[in-house]
């Protein structure tokens, strides 16, 4: 993970149900700039896997995920401008 | 307690493990196919029940367990279903999601389990029972001779031919129409996670192929044990609250739940997943809601979507296909409802 990523936004969805961190992250990066760089933090791990997935889908970019403890992990996505 | 008893714990204990890195969710797998146009969970609840056609065909043929198909009775089927698949969305899990989140530390599982056991023992044997007894009495459709509709005795032909004639032929199908499965990029993917230390858990052929083979061993030890059909969650939960307050032993189905808690936290806390997560009071009431309509549906329709759907599809029940079609309408709905309708912009 580089250091040097400074979010543009930041998005908490720790503790969140099935399937609220992934939409709050989707709906979030829809309204995002292009290039500006969301931080989502989250401890889901079927999200962990699930976004990734899918934001490749709507030509955002995982830029990368990195553990802060245990199933807390911060993830840093660039938007592509669906603004 | 009897030995066969206790193997409803061991097989619980693997089950619970499989369900907690495959994180296996028939909620996740029914909705995301709809919300995300992600199929990922879907595929491997497709493995999971192809796998336990053939292996219900060859315990069936083989005499080691026969099918013992869930009754088909439309009305408590479709209402129950749909409820159970209403249910589900607002729990944020399916029967057996709930059941591994709860031993993953997610406190919003342990509210819709909760929910989810007192609303199938209050419809099994409380004041909900007439409503599910009398729709369930009032169209239940049998074969002549009285026993469960299935595809096989409809055609009149023999279960284990024709199961394995649909697994075959499904199979067939899947790998000529997919595109082409690509084990590398799957593989590469999982090690540039894990290098990253970032959590990943089991792609889905391997989820699918163990938690069909868990499926197929546990069919004959828990009929050994009395109870003669192979994995489902809710009675378990049922017979939980029944030990607790009623001070009854627990049978198979109930040490069934105990395992999968105690093999999903083994599960968690090797791989750095566990931990208490708490969401915000809204959403602990919504998941129990969840849970109540879930444990209502189920016992209604006889069945949750892991007896309906993993275990009663392939054994070709009509009672669990038009259960499984219920459900994933009741979802789909729902979700749609929810998240496409009501929901638009993120609450956070």
């Amino acid at each position: 993970m580089e250091k040097t990523i400074t979010a543009t936004k930041t998005l908490d969805v720790c503790g969140m149900i099935c399937p609220y961190p992934d939409m709050d992250t989707l709906a979030t990066l829809k309204k995002m700039g292009k290039g500006e760089i969301l931080e989502v933090i989250l401890d889901y791990p079927l999200s962990l896997e699930r976004i990734p997935r899918n934001l490749t889908k709507q030509g955002h970019k995982l830029l990368g995920t990195e553990r802060i403890d245990g199933p807390k992990h911060r993830m840093f996505i660039e938007a592509y401008g669906l603004k | 307690m009897s030995l066969i008893v206790l193997s409803g714990l061991g097989v619980g204990l693997v089950f619970g493990y499989a369900l907690q890195r495959g994180r296996f969710c028939m909620n996740s797998a029914t909705r995301d196919s709809v919300l995300l146009r992600d199929y990922t969970l879907l595929k491997a609840v497709g493995v999971a029940i192809l796998v336990e056609m053939i292996g219900f065909a060859l315990l069936d043929v083989t005499g080691i367990a026969a099918t013992a198909p869930k009754p088909f009775f439309w009305g408590a089927n479709l209402l129950g279903s749909f409820t159970f698949g209403v249910g589900m969305v607002l729990a944020g899990a399916c029967a057996s999601g709930l059941t591994y989140r709860t031993g993953e530390g997610m406190v919003s599982a342990m509210v819709a389990a909760a929910g989810l056991a007192i609303g199938a023992f209050y419809t099994a044997g409380g004041f909900m029972n007439p409503i599910a007894k009398t729709l369930q009495e009032s169209t239940i459709i049998k074969t002549a001779e009285g026993g469960s509709l299935t595809l096989a005795n409809i055609l009149g032909v023999p279960y284990y031919l024709l199961a394995l004639g649909i697994a075959i032929v499904a199979i067939v199908a899947w790998v000529l129409l997919a595109k082409p499965f690509s084990l590398e990029n799957a593989a590469a993917r999982t090690k540039a996670a894990k290098a990253k230390g970032a959590s990943h858990g089991w792609g889905w052929m391997t989820t699918g192929i163990v938690i069909g083979l868990i499926g197929i061993v546990a069919f004959p030890l828990s009929a050994a044990a009395g109870r003669n059909y192979p994995l489902g969650i809710t009675d378990g939960w049922i017979g939980l609250v029944k030990g607790i307050f009623l001070g009854e032993t627990f049978g198979w189905g109930t040490m069934l739940i105990i395992g999968i808690i105690l093999g999903a936290l083994v599960a968690a806390l090797i791989n750095r997943e566990f931990k208490f997560r708490v969401p915000t009071s809204g959403v602990l009431f919504q998941v129990f809601i969840g849970g109540l309509l879930m444990g209502f549906g189920a016992v209604c329709s006889g069945g949750c979507n892991i007896g309906h759907t993993l275990s009663g599809l392939p054994q070709l029940s009509i009672g669990s296909i038009v259960a499984t079609l219920a459900i994933v309408a009741g979802a789909w709905l729902t979700s749609h409802l929810i998240f496409n309708v009501f929901r638009k912009s993120p609450a956070a």
